[in-house]
């Protein structure tokens, strides 16, 4: 990165707003570019640089925040017409790490509202286009993040997933992205959607850039109790270990069906290529995997029905006018500022969570998701990673399933486990289909990142995948 | 364990929207209910699942009670916390009146 100083942090900064500009307005991926603060940051970048005061790893370099993230004084709004404006008090702990690594913040990217969606066509502004082809999804929820990353618009960026948000999109634009351990990386500060599966995680071109901004992120903060307190590794020491002598399992049931035969092809290419890196491939079960899905759409949605409730209309965001008394203006102020995808939730998370179904659905679900946590320490016995595709398919056609909610939720069947399961998991390019980024998923033991990081280097320093570029990305080089 | 009832009704989605402090329209009824109903019947797989001898999970890592030093910390000022509030009156969120 800038370590060898061939070019000042304000340089590159300048250059990624030169391709914000260029690329911005066909990409939608920014819902606010922080211009003054960048150059400002940069410029304070480029000073320590000179005086060689206390230079990090990502001392210089523009990074894109998604919207869910809260930054002092810059609006922050979860991609919801319901935060139109809000200004948080006070920043996120991943905000603060960065801001103290020396790094630029060019701005807040695109999501789907709350973070609930895998298209960004939930975003209460307007949706992403894929910086691939531009009139297919980036994926989602870290959408903007996604295609910021692959079109240039930004070095790197931080996103969220609650259910695989950081990983489909990563998938989808043909670039990295890490979905660390539950408690890895502090949520403080984080827009909450659901609380016990929510975690920021980084989006990047390569995964040495991935490993150096977990780097930055990870560990524990005392304004986050579930932030764990286990001592973080140095994930770049071990990165270089190869794969040889290491288990990689195949989870057969992740060969779901409505799979792409093309992405397929390329999952088994890719296990093919691990091997003879030295790897052995065995054949494993996660046999609840195919309750993953429906258990999560009882336990996110009724997370968020609770942590959402506290858009009322009172202490920030967006007021309904008119209403005659205290429970019409919440009931009016939610209406209005609340979109289509975010309401079905907060109804579903509300009804399995209500007398006399609670039972038959939050229940049951919790219950499977101990099933789910079982499979993966039963698997995690025999190897010690999991190998299999990120996102069923490649990128689709914006509009193609907004009318289908559960089609929508079908993205992200391979994804969820791993939230539900308290493991990690990465996703790395591992080819196209007729032009479009397929994603190889990794799935490491809890708090094991450097394991993920490890197996994902190895896979992508014996391919040429991380040179394949968008063709907004070629355009600007 | 009961059996939720076979088909999400207009009634229930207007009760559900209701705890759930949202404003609904007739239409939005009819069609949150269709589409929730759709949901559900996707979700149902759930049952399938033999969780007899399950434990639910009530926490995502180890559960433990996290307690902070008895310590005095800067805490945010009140204007900060009211800065985005959309009523105020001095120091005060302004609401409308709880009962007309």
């Amino acid at each position: 990165m800038l370590v060898d100083r061939e070019i000042s942090s304000v340089e590159l900064t300048e250059a990624v707003l030169g391709q914000i500009d260029t690329v911005g307005e066909k990409t939608k991926a920014y819902l606010l570019v922080t211009r003054e603060l960048a150059r400002r940051q940069a410029k304070d970048a480029d000073e320590r640089l000179r005086a060689n005061r206390d230079v990090r790893p990502l001392t210089g370099i523009p990074i894109a925040l998604k919207d869910v993230l809260c930054v002092q004084d810059v609006v922050s709004t979860a991609g919801s017409k319901i935060l139109k404006g809000f200004s948080p008090p006070y920043s996120a702990t991943v905000v603060e790490r960065l801001e103290a690594e020396g790094a630029v913040f060019l701005g807040k990217t695109n999501c789907d509202e709350f973070a609930m969606g895998s298209s960004n066509e939930n975003s209460g502004y307007w949706p992403v286009h894929n910086p691939w082809a531009l009139e297919r999804v980036p994926g989602g929820s870290s959408g903007g993040s996604a295609a910021a990353v692959a079109s240039g618009e930004a070095v790197a960026a931080l996103g969220s997933d609650t259910g695989g948000s950081i990983r489909q999109p990563a998938a989808l634009t043909g670039i990295v992205g890490f979905k660390p351990t539950y408690g890895r990386v502090s949520r403080y500060g984080l827009i909450a959607f659901a609380s016990s599966l929510d975690q920021i995680g980084p989006m990047t071109r390569d995964v040495v850039d991935n490993a150096i901004l977990l780097q930055a992120i990870a560990g524990h903060d005392p304004r986050d109790s579930t932030s764990s307190e286990r001592p973080v590794p140095d994930y770049l020491s071990t990165l270089r270990n190869g794969v040889k002598g290491m288990r990689l399992g195949v989870p057969k049931e992740y060969f779901v069906a409505g799979m792409e035969p093309a992405v397929e092809q390329a999952i088994r290419d890719a296990i093919r290529l691990l091997e003879q890196q030295g790897a052995s491939i065995e054949e494993v079960s996660l046999p609840h995997s195919d309750v993953a899905l429906p258990a999560y759409y009882i336990i996110a949605p009724a997370e968020a029905s609770s942590n959402l409730a506290r858009y009322d209309g009172v202490r920030y965001g967006y007021q309904a006018e008119g209403a005659k008394n205290l429970i019409e203006e919440y009931m009016l102020t939610r209406q209005q500022g609340f979109g289509a995808e975010v309401k079905r939730r907060i109804m579903l998370g509300t009804y399995a969570l209500s007398s006399g179904y609670y039972d038959a659905y939050y229940l049951q679900a919790q219950k499977v998701r101990t099933l789910i946590i079982e499979d993966f320490k039963h698997a995690f016995e025999k190897v010690d990673v999991l190998v299999g595709a990120t996102s069923p398919t490649v990128a689709f056609g914006l509009g193609a399933k907004t009318q289908d909610p559960v089609a929508m939720y079908l993205n992200d069947i391979i994804t969820i486990p791993a939230n539900l399961g308290n493991v990690c998991g990465i996703s790395v390019p591992c080819g196209l289909a007729d032009g479009l980024p397929i994603g190889l998923q990794l799935i490491a033991p809890g708090f094991r990142e450097e394991v993920a990081l490890q197996v994902a280097y190895a896979f992508e320093t014996a391919t040429d995948f991380r040179k394949l570029q968008s063709p907004l990305m070629r355009a600007a080089a | 364990m009961p059996e939720p009832e076979s088909e999400l009704s207009s009634r229930e989605v207007e009760h559900v929207a209701r705890l759930a402090r949202l404003g609904i329209t007739p239409d939005e009824v009819v069609r949150y209910r269709d589409q929730l109903r759709h949901i559900l019947a996707a979700i149902n797989a759930l049952k399938q699942a033999d969780t007899s001898k399950v434990p639910a999970t009530a926490h995502p890592l180890e559960a433990r009670n996290v307690m902070r030093d008895d310590k005095r910390e800067p805490s945010l000022p009140a204007e900060a916390a009211l800065k985005n509030a959309p009523s105020r009156e001095d120091a005060y969120f302004k609401v409308k009146a709880i009962q007309e």
